[in-house]
């Protein structure tokens, strides 16, 4: 287990030509889960290839943004890869302004949808993605929705059938105008 | 030949909540799919930072009702991590039969509905049957018939009194013969296996490339399970056999559904024989330092992951998690390729798709 472990770290620092160093944890049932941090957010693409070449998977992406980050001046992201059951969080720090990241879709193709919706819920830029549509929310409301104040029924598609209903009959109504 | 985009909603594919297509077809045949998400989309990511994390077992349970109970279990779990809480033994084996129960109720469901959109009602009827004694057992021993409440932090909400216990225990034995019945029933009824075979195909290659999970991955010759791969509550101790196909086609994907449903019923049994007695919850819990964890499960639908990031107050800097349909959406664009219009309800559906769970 432990060589499989420290496997791991060096497949890391061979793919990134970082030093990285890897905390693992294992908890009361020998399950392991990995945390580490790169000094540079554009590691994430090497760092995600190491994670392929140990035909790792793409398990989930959490952007977040606390209040301690808003003063520290650095939001973060934590990618979660399954390595055959173990858990790898490898969290990268960007700016609070202007943030961009690798689109890790050449390797991971589930990335998609991650990207996409952390797009549009932080001020976060994904650079290289395939597709950076709106993921689940509507085009009308403003981008970053998790860094502003919007209403919580503007916020949610599901919050009124009455405004949806709405926003089709106007839709139809243009599409027939002449 | 031109092609021809049609937009698919949830009446005419079978779906009990609204889902987008648009689906690019030439003739009859599919060529593209774009999956639009988000007609349920609720903001529950955000909701949970603004609840404590004893408020967000409640919120997250009724995130959706299929695998509801995988939901406060799982983010107990990572709570538990944090804080370093041991739960009871009991408490672990009390966790694995609500998420059991509710296994076998989820996976009879999906079945009833293939059965349906092939257009066998009787086998419909009769697997929604089978499903309604696992429904008055819910409502038996959690007194509600999909949400169970089970879940707290440090354990669990309910106890199994001897005779709860017992009749828990007779009516899994009442499972047994009509769940037998209903794995020959689907693998041998001519106009299932006309629908289903070779029909809507994910290779194993797809599969992973696809990052799918659950019984959609198992279907197509991954053997993964959370229940396996990363133990956790009860499912150390437990014996029990993951069903693995290698067609990676629909009736795969309803074989493995069925024979987990049976082998649940396996799992409820050794747990109540099994069970030490003893306390089923945490009579004191610690406060919730600083920390973060993961937590993971297998969910009906697959790998559910829970990630937690508290900072000694009550409510959670961050709570993400990631619901087993997310990635097997993506797969439905190499599912449908090359099949025909008619057969994208069943294909859809054999995904046994949670959207509540992925719009969140």
């Amino acid at each position: 287990m432990i060589e499989v472990l420290e496997n791991i770290a060096a497949e890391l620092n061979r793919w990134t030509g970082q030093e990285v160093a890897v905390t693992w944890r294992l908890d009361r049932k020998g399950v392991a889960t990995g945390w580490c941090r790169l000094r540079e957010a554009a590691c994430i693409l090497p760092a995600a290839q190491a994670v392929a070449s140990m035909e790792g998977r793409l398990s989930m992406v959490t952007a977040y943004l606390p209040e301690v980050a808003k003063r520290t001046g650095a939001r973060e992201i934590a990618y979660h890869f399954d390595l055959d059951g173990t858990t790898l969080t490898i969290s990268i720090q960007l700016p609070p302004e202007g943030a961009q990241v690798p689109s890790l879709t050449t390797i991971f193709r589930n990335a998609d949808w991650n990207e996409r919706e952390f797009m549009e819920l932080y001020d976060i830029q994904v650079t290289g993605h395939p597709d950076p549509r709106r993921l689940f929310l509507d085009e009308s409301i403003e981008p970053a929705a998790f860094e502003r104040l919007i209403p919580y029924s503007t916020f949610s598609n599901g919050a009124s059938s009455t405004a949806l209903w709405e926003r089709v009959i106007a839709d139809n109504a243009r599409k027939e105008a002449p | 030949m031109s092609t021809k985009t049609i937009t698919f909603g949830p009446s005419q594919l079978a779906l009990e909540e609204p889902m987008y297509f648009r689906v690019e077809t030439e003739g009859e045949i599919v060529v593209g799919l774009d999956v639009l998400a988000g007609q349920v989309h609720r903001g529950m990511e955000h909701l949970v930072m603004k609840r404590n994390l004893y408020q967000n077992i409640t919120l997250l349970e009724r995130l959706c009702s299929l695998c509801s109970n995988s939901h406060p279990s799982t983010f107990c779990t990572a709570v538990e991590e944090v804080a370093g809480i041991i739960i009871p033994a009991r408490a672990e084996y009390l966790r694995a039969i609500a998420d059991e129960i509710k296994r076998i109720s989820s996976h009879l469901f999906n079945c009833a509905v293939i059965a349906h959109i092939t257009g066998r009602g009787p086998i419909f009827k009769q697997a929604m049957e089978v499903r309604e004694i696992m429904q008055d057992t819910k409502e038996a021993i959690y007194g509600n018939r999909m949400d169970l409440a089970a879940n707290c932090i440090g354990g669990v909400r309910y106890d199994l009194t001897p005779e709860s216990a017992g009749f828990l225990s007779k009516q899994m034995e009442r499972m047994k013969t009509p769940l037998d019945a209903l794995l020959r029933i689907y693998a041998t009824d001519p106009a299932i296996r006309e629908r289903s075979e070779g029909v809507g195909v994910l290779s194993r290659r797809n599969a992973v490339d696809c990052a799918v999970v659950g019984p959609v991955a198992r279907a197509s010759g991954i053997d993964y399970d959370v229940r396996k791969k990363s133990p956790y509550g009860a499912y150390d101790r437990l014996s029990f056999t993951t069903s693995v196909e290698q067609s990676g086609d629909v009736r795969a994907r309803i074989m493995v559904r069925l024979r987990e449903a049976r082998e649940a019923v396996s799992i409820i049994g050794q747990c109540l024989a099994d069970m030490p007695a003893g306390p089923a919850w945490a009579d004191t819990l610690p406060e919730i330092p600083a920390g973060e964890a993961i937590a993971k499960s297998e969910a009906p639908r697959g790998e559910l992951i829970y990630y937690l990031i508290t900072d000694g107050t009550d409510m959670p800097v961050r709570l993400k998690w990631r619901v087993p349909s997310y990635m097997n959406w993506d797969a439905l664009k190499v599912m449908v390729r090359g099949e025909r219009i008619a057969d994208i309800p069943l294909i859809v559906n054999s995904i046994d798709p949670c959207i509540s769970c992925t719009d969140r």
